[in-house]
């Protein structure tokens, strides 16, 4: 479903991603795991169509990424992106005029479920009640995939559940969620398959359920196996 | 509920399942939550939940019936059967446990017969 | 499309309603001023009220080029460029949302100028004499113009054009030094030298073009030549931005 092929990009003199090939498939959440810097964000941000990979390309159902996959892929990007200008209800309205996907029903379900506020400024916010926000706004669409970036950084142990409940509502046979995380115990029950990336590049990409029938192992074993004591905890 | 790492998380729900089976807190017929349920009662993905029921239909514990949901299975000498076996289980476990700790089989069943007399007392 | 035009007019529509609010108190202190006869204060009024309109308009078009900036540099970006439209819609909801206020700006000061002028006139009668003798300096320095309402029309025309012109080429500069030359040494001033060069070259097809026919020939060709321009630098901008844009 979506697809990258030897995805590249560089930044000066570094290579953010290093020829990532990955094939994800409807149906499953996905964690995409990796301490900071190892190009989650730039993977993501270029399946987005936000940033324009050096080299290699992305697809979409079989299509590169571009206007179109747009309407399809809900993506959250760790920063808070919102112009400083709106109000929470002036985000969803935003999203409700672009994106033909999305439900203000639904967007108004999760906002009372997090207890936020349509009226509160997006400059405002405490982190933890942008994050949220970020979170509704995106859930609320009915896309084919969701690409969350940090959807658990800087949110409660409450918060994070009720998260995880909105994704696990919005998982189907036919979507695709990803999320990136360095929270890996965060990740642990939800996701059924995890990538996991080091240094811009592919290291391994697991089912977990089999890999813990298989080795034992959670993938918080496998991470701090791959990452060692200098990437693991860096929460 | 915390998952350990060592075995499947489907795994561990299934012994969840089971357990309030045998104990009697989902009698036989009782209607089990939807998948998707399932997946947000125990913060899981919603393949593992499938995978729960998928497996506990394999062992027969539960019947699902097209349309209208999962159901634990009406036959009670099933989840008697089942009853025995996690009893079973849970012998084998203590015994194991007191082997490590150097206890001979003999030694084992004395601790537990002590620990029932004191909490008779109690 | 309207969407896209929506939200650019949404982004700035404070400051212009801070323009409209200034606009409104200079032209009561003129109108108080005319009718109390207070000249001091009635002239000081009229030099505001041009000010206000003149820059007022070029305010709107350097709001809009710091508008395109940050929607390339800063995460807000992601708002704009997340949205299911290619970069040409994009741009070209800002640059219709752009030109769309600066004409109605135009036009609207256009509109309040001439009705201050009326009011003037029919309240000293003497401005008559005061066109004339801006005739006369006119003249003396060699500018064969009658100066009435179609050529200030076609001044302010021409103005708008250009203007509009040079915002366009401001954003296509600046997309060549944010993504052609994203990370590079200099790029801000490679930028500024693409836009200083582009404005040096349309003002040197202008004078080709037009230069040296009678005023309002000049004013319509060298309008035409700024609208066309302005195209060429959209479709260049949104070129560029289609292939290179990572916000």
């Amino acid at each position: 479903m979506l697809k990258s092929e030897a995805l590249t990009k560089v930044f000066g003199s570094k290579t953010a991603v290093d020829h990532v090939s990955l094939n994800l498939e409807a149906g499953h959440i996905c964690a995409m795991l990796g301490p900071n810097g190892s190009g989650k964000t730039t993977w993501m941000k270029m399946a987005a169509g936000l940033c324009k990979p050096t080299s290699g390309q992305v697809f979409f159902d079989g299509e590169p990424i571009g206007v179109k996959s747009r309407a399809s892929v809900a993506y959250m990007s760790t920063e808070p992106y919102f112009y400083t200008w709106m109000t929470i209800r002036d985000v969803a309205k935003y999203y409700a005029d672009f994106f033909a996907d999305f439900s203000m029903e639904r967007f108004r379900d999760l906002l009372r479920r997090f207890e936020l506020e349509e009226n509160l400024k997006t400059k405002t916010l405490s982190s933890g009640m942008m994050a949220k926000a970020k979170i509704a706004v995106t859930m609320a669409r009915d896309a084919r995939i969701w690409m969350l970036d940090e959807p658990f950084n800087g949110i409660d142990l409450v918060a994070r559940d009720q998260i995880k409940s909105a994704i696990i509502e919005s998982a189907a046979p036919d979507k695709l969620l990803l999320m990136s995380s360095h929270l890996v115990e965060e990740m642990e029950s939800i996701a059924d398959r995890a990538v996991f990336l080091r240094k811009g590049q592919l290291i391994k990409e697991v089912d977990i359920e089999t890999e813990r029938a298989e080795t034992g192992c959670s993938i918080a074993d496998e991470y701090r196996r791959i990452y060692g004591a200098q990437g693991g905890e860096e929460a | 509920m915390d998952f350990n790492a060592s075995s499947p998380i489907w795994m561990q729900v299934a012994t969840r399942i089971k357990t309030e089976m045998v104990s009697g807190k989902l009698p036989p017929g009782a209607k089990l939550p939807g998948g998707r349920e399932l997946a947000l009662q125990y913060t899981i993905n919603p393949n593992t939940a499938a995978r729960v029921y998928q497996e506990l239909e394999k062992e027969g514990l539960v019947e699902v019936r097209r349309g209208m949901g999962t159901y634990v299975t009406e036959a009670a000498e099933r989840i008697a059967r089942l009853r025995d076996g996690m009893a079973r289980d849970a012998a084998e476990d203590y015994m194991d446990r007191m082997a490590s700790l150097g206890y001979t089989r003999a030694e084992a069943v004395a601790w537990i017969e002590q620990e029932d007399r004191e909490h008779a007392e109690e | 499309m309207i969407n896209l035009i929506k939200y650019e007019f949404r982004k700035t529509w404070t400051t212009k309603l801070i323009l409209l609010a200034i606009t409104a108190f200079a032209e009561v202190v003129f109108l108080a001023s005319l009718y109390l006869d207070k000249r001091d204060i009635n002239a000081l009024s009229i030099v505001a009220l041009t000010i206000l309109a003149i820059g007022g308009i070029l305010f709107i078009g350097i709001q809009s080029i710091l508008t395109m900036h940050q929607d390339m540099n800063t995460k807000q970006g992601y708002m704009l460029y997340m949205t299911p439209n290619s970069c040409y819609k994009i741009l070209g909801g800002k640059v219709l949302e752009n030109g769309l206020s600066m004409f109605v700006a135009g036009a609207f000061y256009f509109a309040l100028g001439a009705l201050d002028v009326t009011l003037l006139l029919g309240h000293y009668g003497e401005l008559d004499k005061l066109m004339e003798m801006v005739k006369q300096f006119m003249s003396s320095m060699q500018m064969e113009v009658s100066l009435n309402g179609r050529m200030f029309a076609l001044f302010a025309l021409s103005f708008l054009c250009s203007w509009l012109c040079t915002v366009t080429t401001a954003y296509l500069a600046d997309v060549v030094a944010t993504c052609l030359l994203n990370g590079k040494k200099h790029n801000g001033w490679i930028g500024l030298l693409v836009f200083i060069l582009l404005q040096t070259l349309f003002s040197w097809v202008e004078r080709t073009a037009v230069g040296g026919r009678a005023l309002d020939v000049q004013l319509i060709g060298s309008a035409a030549i700024a609208i066309v321009a302005s195209a060429a630098m959209y479709a260049a901008t949104a070129f560029l931005m289609d292939r290179h844009l990572s916000v």
